[in-house]
């Protein structure tokens, strides 16, 4: 049978929209079933990271307790372009609430403003935006508390002092700000410490490892980099090994993947700063469920860290390393 | 392997007729296969989520999140039908915004004239990031995927130097109610869409019904024909890469406007959003084949796609493997319709008898 490309895309069409049909039946038939089950959508701040696997894992369990129903979404990149778009379509199906990682604290800011005036009932998880009034609650790691932490612990590893850098992702980015801001602080108040600045990777590991070495080749006596996260931390590695200093300069890592965690117990990083995800997922969903019910929630929640190093990896620190799948 | 179709359009005989044929046959052959798809995707939707899916608020939140690429891909169009490409586009866009944004800024007020000053500036900056990669393209010689993988660069580099890589977020207010998230006056249209929806008119017409666009097919079907014909290949390459990056300003100026960011770490694969949406379009890599409509529908097909998951509730990965698919089916469409009018054209109304002949069964 001779295919002409007419037939061919319309019966592609129809395979796509059988298809469609098919794999949309299941979870049409779980939303139908819940009756009048609180209906919550998750949306990510990016899709496939293992911070957002772990809270999505505590959003999943929580709603499964209380017996609601939730929907992930996430944009491919950290993207306030990408990530807009779905936040509309999130919108327009209705759910009663959405728990949101914004990308960006003033493009967010008026598609959940609009959400929250639509009668849905918004919680910041994680990141946040400028006016965050029309959220019924807030969640996030106190992230400048992580940023000096973070300095405490290139401190318990180089206790004589020396420069120390920190490799960001993108400025403008609320959390990473944040933890920068946190580490600076420290930086400058301890006097033993020189702080070279901050230097942003865009999320892409390459670029990190090639700013790492290039600061390496200007100081070549770096004493500790404090990678903001998971792919700072991947790259920084890269490039102090590049440059073969794996003795000299100390990794300190935000957030505890699976990659930093082998990178920790293979002596590459020398301690993690983790957070806590699926207790900002757990927390989010019962403020979420309150908001629904009209009962008083709390604006503002902060969740801790834990500092993860090669002596507690395998004991108390364990459970806090992030999951890439529930 | 272009010949065949250049000839009777680059003749220069009898310009309009041949012209309004070509626009035909392509309306005929893909723009309008691809509207059937749109329609396909749309009613399945409106079948999976009738109470939510086929809503005016719904389908007006598409319209508004498809205006930046809109205007986007107008230009992207007019460059793929001279058979080049434009990757700076959303690195233009976010240099122009941010240029905008630091005058508008240091202007102070944000009253509309300021607004002005800012709308002004964006395009100029396109303009010139449009035109550089047109002289390059034209006069040096240098492959457009070079060129603008070049200024790609070259345009968020300077962008992150020019704020140390810090978002600016002060735009003016009235660009962000009147164009960002207002509406035409009266109605419950976005002025954002109206914007672009002015502009694909405007160009549309440029392309398919005037001597430029004329030219700008010429160019794409065989550039050594339409020299010799006398076509000044160069001013139109050069003008037209110039239009796409003008174009590129606008849309920096309305991101602006929606976003309230400039946005430095997005726009990021706007490019090739925007690229396949021509190709899904119906217009043709290899250049000469084209049309603005196709471009419109094109973009419509992933913004669709993508809402409609998110309302049905299906994993965001897919997302990306459904636009794939349509793209890759959307180019073997292609190739399939250039090797047939390669053998004469004779598979045209085969293909419309099949069709129909299928359907009845």
């Amino acid at each position: 049978m001779k295919l002409t490309p007419k037939a061919t895309l319309l019966a592609a069409a129809l395979l796509a929209a059988t298809s469609l049909t098919a794999c949309a039946g299941g979870s049409a038939s779980a939303g139908s079933s819940a009756g009048d089950q609180p209906k919550l959508t998750f949306i990510q701040g990016v899709a496939g990271d293992e911070f957002y696997v772990s809270m999505q894992c505590g959003i999943d369990a929580a709603a499964k307790a209380a017996g609601a129903t939730i929907n992930t979404q996430g944009p491919a990149k950290f993207d306030p372009t990408l990530q807009k778009p779905i936040v509309d379509s999130v919108v327009a199906s209705q759910p009663d609430a959405i728990l949101i990682a914004p990308t960006d604290v003033a493009a967010m800011q008026a598609p959940l403003k609009a959400a929250a005036a639509a009668g849905i009932k918004v919680i910041l998880v994680d990141t946040t935006v400028q006016d965050p009034s029309f959220a019924a609650s807030a969640i996030a790691s106190d992230n400048k508390g992580g940023g000096l932490e973070a300095f405490k612990a290139i401190k318990n590893l180089s206790p004589n002092g020396g420069k120390v850098l920190v490799i960001s992702t993108d400025p403008g980015v609320s959390t990473a700000d944040a933890r920068v801001a946190g580490f600076e602080e420290g930086a400058k108040a301890d006097s033993t410490f020189q702080y070279l600045g901050v230097q942003y990777s865009h999320n892409d590991p390459a670029e990190a490892a090639r700013l790492v070495s290039a600061a390496l080749a200007k100081d070549p006596d770096i004493v500790g980099v404090f990678a903001a996260n998971t792919f700072a931390a991947e790259g920084t590695a890269t490039g102090i090994r590049q440059a073969g200093k794996q003795n000299q300069v100390k990794i300190v890592g935000f957030d505890a993947g699976p990659a930093q965690v082998k990178q920790l117990k293979e002596g590459i990083v020398q301690a993690l700063i983790a957070q806590e995800p699926a207790s900002i997922g757990t927390q989010g969903v019962e403020q979420a469920l309150k908001a629904i019910k009209g009962e008083p929630t709390e604006k503002e929640i902060q969740t801790g860290f834990k500092q993860i190093t090669a002596d507690n990896i395998s004991g108390d620190g364990a459970k806090y390393v992030y999951k890439s799948s529930c | 392997m272009t010949t065949t179709e250049a000839v009777p359009r680059t003749a220069g005989t009898a310009p309009e007729i041949s012209r309004a044929h070509t626009l035909r046959q392509v309306l005929h052959v893909q723009s309008f296969q691809i509207l059937l798809v749109l329609m396909v995707i749309f009613l399945a939707f409106t079948a999976l989520a009738p109470d939510v899916f086929p809503t005016w608020g719904n389908v007006r939140q598409i319209i508004q999140n498809v205006s930046i690429l809109g205007v986007l891909g107008i230009g992207m169009t007019f460059v793929i039908v001279t058979s080049g490409i434009d990757l700076s586009v959303g690195s233009n866009l976010v240099f122009s915004g941010v240029v905008a944004a630091k005058v508008m800024q240091a202007m102070g007020d944000s009253g509309w004239e300021t607004a002005i000053v800012g709308i002004l500036v964006a395009v100029g900056c396109g303009l010139g990031w449009g035109l550089l990669n047109g002289v390059l393209i034209a006069k040096a010689k240098v492959p457009p995927l070079i060129v603008t993988l070049g200024t790609l660069g070259g345009a968020l580099g300077l962008a992150q130097v020019i704020t140390g890589g810090v978002d600016i977020r002060e735009v003016p207010a009235v660009l962000q109610d009147t164009i960002g998230y207002g509406n035409v006056p009266g109605t419950t249209w976005p002025t954002i869409s109206l914007i672009a929806m002015v502009l694909i008119l405007i160009f549309g017409t440029v392309l398919h019904r005037t001597r430029f666009g004329l030219y700008t097919f010429a160019v794409g079907s065989n550039e050594e024909s339409a020299r010799r014909v006398g076509v000044k290949v160069d001013r139109q390459l050069i003008s037209i890469y110039a239009l796409s990056g003008g174009l590129a300003g606008v849309a920096g100026i309305l991101s602006l406007s929606q976003y309230g960011t400039t946005a430095i770490a997005g726009q990021s694969a706007t490019n090739l959003n925007v690229i396949a949406a021509v190709v899904i379009g119906g217009t043709s890599l290899f250049g000469g084949v084209g049309t603005i409509f196709g471009t419109v529908i094109g973009l419509f097909i992933p913004a669709v796609l993508q809402n409609g998951f998110v309302i049905v509730g299906i994993q965001p990965f897919w997302q990306q493997v459904a636009v794939g698919a349509v793209l890759v089916l959307a180019v073997y469409v292609d190739q399939r319709r250039r090797a047939a009018a390669a053998r004469g054209q004779s598979a045209k109304p085969d293909g419309k008898k099949k069709l129909y002949g299928r359907r009845s069964n």
